[in-house]
């Protein structure tokens, strides 16, 4: 009996003009996007190499290791076509140094990109599977019921001994193999694409994680048909249902969202939080000057100048850089010389002898500051962020990006993997520093005897974190989606059992 | 009379349906959001404006010595944040506010490098976490929320009354059809235009009365214009929606068209023609620039390096010199000025092309009456240069006036010792031109008067020839 009912729904939803139209517009506009996304992420690509191969080769140049500042890039993540999060946004190039834990908030656009071109809006596959495959759904629900009420054929139906759960359950189920049919087909023809061009490699990873896009995008996709299908059982005509349907929709997809973001737009004035944790560190910063001062002062060297009458072709600077917002503050110095007068052999080992004090310091400080800055920063920035993405999840749209956000990795805790592979590296860089005894070393400020070597410096890699990972942090929101799911299938069960035909 | 009666009528039908009741509710509640953050967010920016901009004024005037105004030149240049930014965003806080004269390059003992314009870029994005979010502002609720209500009013215009037969019945009347049309769309025009005049209404009555946001004549002036053009731009739609509604038999079947059809048009097309256009004509990568920027300062040194060796004369290799210091200066400011040009040429480029869909018309109209977004960006750039011309006037006015120095710019004791009164010196000042603003906006407004027409004219002949 089922099977005859899912026959007849499927028949009735296939032979429609809607399903023609929608079919055609999903697959010209996802080919058409993903041709341009492709485009998109190879010039990315290439931007990231070019930078990689100059930093490389940057740091090779440098003469003395107190000028190594190494930078490291962030590789585009190719999966951000289909849903590209904070990927494109956020800063892709970050210096590493002893004197600072580094996090996204210190890292910047490498330069090759057109800067104003961030005013252009630009859309991923999820966007489009958000709005068109959600109107389309609402579009195949909203007369299921109502309009076959209207119609009186419900009457006719339920006339034979047919169980209304039935009915519901073959409407759902027809109406979902419908639906899936441009769904796949384009994400098909995307894929197509995507394994055709030469510059994008998937392992058998990115295929998981694009599995798991596509589970989602069905529960979504399921969600939006069964409100449509409330709709339709709690209203009498399809003329209501309809539009309850698109004011449903619009509030959903085009207003919510942007709604709720714009009543809690966070201001630029650092919460009281912040502002402690921001003189905290001053203060471990402060506490550390002043030792480094006393150490200037009690030392065989007359006078506290940190260059020790050191001059020559190459510079020295110290400052406290500092930015309230990101809570940043630092001992930033170089004092790096190419050539050195011999007038100045005998300030050299002052010089070493201070440095080999001075480094390490800082280093210690800069963890020590780092312990109260991360907790700080999970405080503030990421839970004041974190709690914008949970009531974005009052919608369904919201639960579908954050999730599939979370299988692409272009999602904050995807992003932020980088920056915990940057801070381990910068660990490797100090381990290097410390094996090749930089600090102490006359190669740390002057090139004259020699120049610093770079060669045997490990290179930075980084690797996306496994498809488990992304699946447990996907999950939660899956979870909701299908949770919702369930929860809408018994209302409209209990709606349609209770209504009168 | 005919005609009357049949506005009434659908009128009437309208304001007891659902969708209007649905639809005053939710453009009420986007505009009065809009309002409430326009007066939180609006006295910051400005206050930040003026915070800054008087401190580059105060370092400036503080300055009394004619070479120190020559070299360091005006200092930073701030864009006036405009009171209309509620109804049109036009990414503002992804463009620069500023323009900055550096004069940081190089020093010799004997000079320093002069001031050019510099046009420093914004990443403000870099920073943040936060998800993703269009901006409510009137160009979103005119232009996605407001189009797609209209399409919602006019969607079953025809085809419904033909599937009830209703349109038999009243074409049985002696009426001509055009006056049916017309009164289906004046039905439809005013309808919608209640809920939505309200909601402007309200959200204007809010931000007017608060004493956080001042609006001047200027401004009630550029609002009239906007309202004006949405009303036009709603026209579109209406007529959008007659048109495939008299086409089509079914009212299911014209809805799916006239969604399909807003989906295309405005959300996707201009997100997709914009990315696919940005390509055609890329600006030149920033590492590219600063060669070709190397790359000639290196020869103007050179060539002035070879001037140098030719004489032995103090006084003829000071005048030298201070050629160099000029052009150098000039050069460079040129270079960066052509830069900015085509940077901005490769969105703006884009940014036309986009113009097929009328979402990105209404976009930029606004943008441009609102005095934000791109088009404001280039008149704040134009000012900035006009200033530049006339900062570098007044140094060398001021100069000539002294007869007792010896006129060599660009070196220190080439130039008048005299004292400049800090009245004398010029203030930068960020004005608006609406003519300007007119002359931007005349093609967009064409193009959308030309849509609307076409639309109605077709919804007109579908109409005359529908069968009943």
């Amino acid at each position: 009996m089922l099977k005859t009912l899912i026959g007849r729904e499927l028949l009735d939803n296939l032979m429609t003009f809607r399903f023609a139209a929608v079919l055609l517009i999903t697959l010209l506009l996802v080919v058409a996007n993903t041709v341009v996304l492709i485009k998109d992420y190879e010039q990315r690509l290439e931007s990231y190499n070019t930078s990689v191969q100059t930093h490389h080769k940057e740091i090779q140049e440098k003469e003395t290791y107190s000028a190594g500042e190494v930078e490291v890039d962030r590789p585009p993540n190719p999966l951000s076509i289909f849903n590209v999060g904070l990927d494109k946004r956020l800063g892709n190039e970050i210096w590493i140094a002893h004197n600072n834990v580094p996090t996204l908030w210190e890292a910047r656009m490498n330069a090759s990109d057109n800067p104003y071109l961030n005013i252009l809006s630009s859309i991923d596959i999820v966007f489009i599977f958000e709005v068109v495959l959600s109107l389309m759904a609402l579009l195949f629900a909203y007369d299921a019921l109502a309009g076959e009420r209207e119609q009186g054929t419900l009457r006719l139906v339920l006339t034979h001994p047919v169980r209304r759960g039935h009915i519901l359950l073959a409407k759902y189920i027809s109406a979902m193999l419908c639906l899936l049919v441009p769904l796949l087909l384009s994400l098909i023809l995307a894929m197509l694409l995507l394994t055709t061009t030469t510059t994008i490699s998937m392992g058998a990873d990115d295929f998981g994680r694009i599995g798991g896009i596509v589970l989602t995008s069905i529960a979504y996709l399921s969600v939006f048909y069964l409100i449509g299908l409330f709709i339709s059982a709690v209203t009498q005509r399809t003329g209501t249902a309809l539009m309850l349907a698109m004011f449903v929709w619009g509030a959903l997809v085009l207003v919510y969202p942007n709604l709720i973001l714009a009543i809690i737009r966070s201001s630029d004035i650092p919460e009281a939080k912040a502002v402690s944790a921001f003189n905290e560190i001053k203060q471990v910063w402060d506490e550390f000057d002043r030792e480094r001062k006393h150490f200037l002062a009690t030392d065989a060297f007359p006078g506290e100048d940190p260059t020790f009458n050191i001059n020559g072709m190459g510079f020295f600077y110290e400052h406290f850089p500092e930015n309230r917002l990101t809570l940043l503050y630092l001992y930033n110095s170089m004092m790096t010389f190419g050539e050195l007068d011999e007038k100045f052999e005998e300030e050299v080992p002052h010089a070493q002898n201070y440095f080999q004090y001075l480094i390490p310091s800082t280093i210690n400080t800069a963890e020590r500051a780092w312990l109260i800055r991360k907790q700080a920063l999970e405080d503030t920035l990421v839970r004041k962020s974190n709690m914008k993405r949970t009531l974005l999840k009052f919608s369904p749209v919201g639960m579908y990006d954050a999730a599939t956000q979370a299988w692409a990795g272009t999602d904050l805790k995807g992003v932020r993997d980088f920056f915990d592979a940057v801070r381990h590296y910068r660990q490797t860089v100090i381990d290097y520093f410390y094996n090749k005894n930089a600090f102490a070393s006359r190669k740390w400020f002057a090139a004259d005897e020699g120049a610093a070597d770079w060669r045997t410096l490990p290179a930075f890699s980084f690797k996306r974190s496994g498809v488990e990972i992304n699946a447990k942090r996907a999950l939660p929101d899956l979870f909701l989606l299908l949770t919702m799911n369930l929860f809408l299938f018994m209302m409209i069960f209990l709606v349609f059992i209770k209504s009168e035909v | 009379m005919a005609l009357l009666n049949i506005t009434w009528r659908e009128l009437y039908d309208n304001l007891n349906s659902l969708r209007f009741a649905l639809a005053t509710v939710l453009l009420l509640a986007l505009m009065l959001t809009n309002a409430v953050v326009h007066l939180r967010e609006h006295p910051v920016r400005m206050q930040k404006y003026r915070d800054a901009a008087t401190q580059s004024v105060n370092t400036l005037t503080s300055r009394t010595d004619l070479y120190d105004l020559a070299q360091k030149g005006p200092g930073r240049l701030y864009k006036k944040p405009s009171p209309l930014r509620f109804c049109a965003d036009g990414g503002d806080s992804l463009l620069p506010t500023l323009t900055d004269a550096a004069s940081y390059f190089w020093s010799t003992n004997t000079s320093k490098s002069f001031w050019r314009m510099t046009y420093p870029s914004a990443t403000p994005n870099l920073k943040n976490i936060d998800p993703d979010a269009t901006q409510i502002d009137w160009a979103f609720v005119i232009g996605y929320v407001l189009s797609l209500i209209a399409l919602l009013f006019t969607f079953d215009a025809v085809s419904g009354e033909r599937e009830q037969g209703t349109l038999r019945l009243m074409l049985a009347n002696p009426i001509p059809r055009h006056t049916v049309l017309i009164g289906k769309f004046l039905g439809a025009f005013i309808s919608v235009n209640i809920p939505f005049v309200i909601a402007v209404l309200m959200n204007l009555l809010v931000i007017s009365t608060s004493n956080a946001v001042h609006l001047g004549v200027d401004e009630w002036g550029r609002l009239g214009i906007i309202v004006g053009i949405a009303l036009l731009y709603l026209c579109l739609f209406l007529a959008l929606g007659l048109l495939v509604s008299a086409c089509v038999k079914q009212s299911a079947v014209s809805l799916v068209i006239l969604l399909l059809i807003w989906v295309s048009f405005v959300i996707f097309m201009p997100n997709t023609l914009a990315s696919i256009a940005s390509r055609f004509s890329p600006a030149r990568s920033y590492d590219a620039f600063q060669e070709d920027r190397r790359q000639k300062r290196r020869a103007v040194l050179e060539a002035y390096y070879t001037q140098r060796e030719k004489t032995e004369d103090p006084s003829k290799r000071m005048l030298i010199q201070s050629e160099y210091v000029t052009e150098d200066a000039m050069q460079d400011g040129r270079l960066r000025q052509a830069y900015l040009s085509e940077r901005i040429a490769q969105v703006s480029q884009a940014q036309t092309i986009t113009r097929i869909s009328p979402v990105a018309i209404i976009q930029h109209l606004l943008e441009v009456f609102a005095g934000t977004g791109l088009e404001r960006h280039l008149q704040f750039v134009d000012n900035v240069q006009l200033y530049d011309r006339e900062y570098r006037e007044f140094i060398a006015d001021t100069e000539r006036a002294d007869p007792e120095s010896p006129h060599i710019i660009g070196i220190r004791d080439g130039m008048s010792k005299k004292k400049v009164s800090p009245e004398a010196i010029p203030i930068f000042e960020d004005t608006l031109s609406l003519s300007k603003d007119f002359n931007a906006a005349a093609m967009d407004m064409l193009l959308l008067t030309l849509f609307v027409v076409v639309l109605l004219a077709g919804a007109y002949l579908a109409f005359v020839r529908v069968e009943v």
